[in-house]
């Protein structure tokens, strides 16, 4: 009888999924890059949609102006309506996996806004569920909108201090351009990348232009420009070893990143590739 | 409604606050409250039970109706070797994590359909995963209890782990992150095995069974196996509702009962002695 198993399949039905040398076993063939064309773009809650059409309304226009030119995933941060539900929840007692389910609303409604302002231009909002359609909406129309909580609910874990969840907006667009094989990983935010303090409250902050995880591990900031949990993952990952903050206030900067300029700050894990 | 910068926010503690400050993080600390602190999340192996034939799981079932005169039960099965197989093959094909994990979610929840099947005469049957979570404390107030698969909704969103392909949260870390985000009374792991040992029992004859460890102590001893997803000694460090988990032998399933009644029959792995 011929082997219905290949021997790592007779690995792993024997062995212990615990084991070490097992796992080392299941790295290759490489991943394929499911979709290589296509930028994930995550467009921020508070940073860019809480400032209304003044921020919008132009980032839309350039969204539009690259359809055809670059296929585009695009991510919605939650903002200052889930920093109000998670306030509110935190005083209830509510436990993280709930404040999850809390901030998924709040990145849906800025999905569904944003979904309605491209309408025209037939781009969809799809939700998990519906991810197995988005190569078809990206082929036909050139971009699709997803909330970009990743979909953990009551199963989002607890984070090592406080019960914010740790795997936000960030976490779960970054992990959509890493599993599809994404061409490129693009932060929307309303400063021009990472600093090494907040430039919001710090005036002496210096801007830093392209850095390593292990750098910015180093720095132990008391704060960052994306979640760790990204960071963390980066490190992982098999094909999404860079990721680029940008200011989407300024316009031309989304458009520069897409064409693969550096136009905000680059994180890198590729230097730490074992 | 405040206006800040051209931002409009509305006003909270957190408002205008970075959620990655680790000043603002410290904040958030605080009591959790327990959403079902009667009900018992049991994890029914997949390879170790369902998948081991009639022989082992009716047993386990005729325990398991006996416990639901008595205690509200969540049960969550494993994949077992359907899970292992479309592993072998989706790498085989070259695909990334996330899939693997959207993909094996089926095998587990073909096995909450056969346990839901078995204990249907008890008014226990498995529920779709769509709706499972938010419907749980209706259907625990309203059954005895309820099968889902284990399986975490992570699928696509499942994180690359360390090292290899296989999806690092499984259906063990789903049983574990539901029981903590329910504050569910207790956790107990079913497998085939008597708890945790110094090297794998099935492979090494010497090896010695450990009743009784804590995250930090089972951290250092880097133990080459472990008969439960690794992850979970992450997830139960950053705990703040659930305190210990226990591996028990189904193989020996009056343990299960045992275990419930909250006696040390496997092993308890413990946050912090």
């Amino acid at each position: 009888m011929d082997n219905l198993l290949t021997d790592l399949g007779q690995a792993l039905v024997e062995g212990s999924l615990s084991d070490e040398d097992l796992l080392a076993r299941t790295g290759g063939p490489a991943p394929v890059q499911i979709l290589p064309e296509a930028n994930v773009i995550k467009i921020g809650g508070q940073s860019f949609i809480d400032r209304g059409r003044v921020a919008v309304f132009p980032l839309i226009d350039e969204i539009v102006a690259n359809l055809g030119r670059h296929k585009m995933i695009l991510g919605t941060g939650a903002g200052t309506r889930a920093r109000h539900a998670y306030s509110v929840g935190l005083d209830l007692g509510m436990p993280t996996g709930v404040l999850s389910v809390l901030g998924t609303f709040v990145s849906m409604q800025n999905a569904r806004m944003l979904n309605y302002l491209l309408a025209k231009h037939g781009i969809p909002f799809i939700e998990p569920a519906q991810f197995a359609q988005l190569p078809l909406y990206l082929a036909e129309r050139g971009a699709v909108i997803f909330f970009g909580m990743p979909p953990y609910v009551y199963w989002q874990q607890n984070p090592a201090v406080g019960r914010i969840p740790p795997h936000r907006t960030d976490t779960g667009s970054y992990l959509v351009s890493e599993v599809l094989g994404a061409r490129s990983m693009i932060y929307v935010k309303d400063v021009d990348g990472l600093y090494t303090a907040d430039p919001k409250k710090d005036r002496g902050a210096r801007f830093i232009p392209r850095i390593t995880v292990s750098e910015l591990r180093a720095m132990d900031l008391q704060d960052v420009v994306v979640e760790r949990a990204v960071l963390d993952m980066m490190e992982n990952a098999q094909h999404r070893r860079t990721i680029q903050v940008i200011n989407g206030l300024v316009p031309g900067n989304l458009t520069r990143a897409l064409e693969g300029e550096p136009v905000g700050t680059i994180i890198t894990s590729d230097e730490e590739r074992p | 409604m405040t206006e800040t910068g051209n931002a409009y926010h509305v006003r909270s503690l957190l408002m205008r606050e970075s959620l990655l400050d680790r000043q603002v993080e410290r904040s958030t600390e605080g009591a959790v409250f327990r959403m079902l602190p009667d009900a018992h999340v049991l994890k029914i192996g997949g390879r170790s039970i369902m998948d081991a034939g009639r022989g082992v799981v009716y047993p386990v079932v005729d325990v398991l109706a006996d416990c639901l005169k008595t205690w509200k039960l969540i049960l969550g099965t494993g994949g077992g070797v359907r899970t292992r197989h479309v592993f072998s093959i989706g790498i085989d094909l070259g695909l990334p994590t996330g899939v693997l994990a959207q993909v094996a979610a089926a095998d587990a929840l073909g096995n909450a359909h056969m346990l839901g099947t078995l204990l249907s005469p008890y008014g226990v049957v498995a529920i779709p995963p769509e709706i499972f979570g938010h419907l749980l404390p209706l259907f625990i107030h309203s059954a005895p209890g309820v099968v889902f698969s284990g399986v975490p909704p992570y699928s696509l969103w499942e994180h690359p782990p360390g090292v290899g392909r296989i999806p690092p949260h499984r259906t063990d870390a789903g049983a574990f992150l539901l029981a903590e985000c329910f504050g569910c009374r207790s956790l107990t792991l079913v497998k085939d095995v008597d708890g945790l040992y110094t090297a794998d029992p099935k492979l090494d004859p010497s090896a010695e069974l450990i009743p009784e460890i804590d995250v930090a102590e089972l951290r250092q001893r880097g133990l080459p196996t472990l008969p439960f997803e690794p992850v979970l000694l992450d997830l139960l460090e950053n705990a703040r509702l659930l305190d210990r988990f226990q591996i028990v032998n189904g193989r020996d399933p009056g343990r299960i009962r045992e275990a419930l009644e909250g006696r040390h029959v496997g092993t308890i792995v413990h946050r912090r002695r």
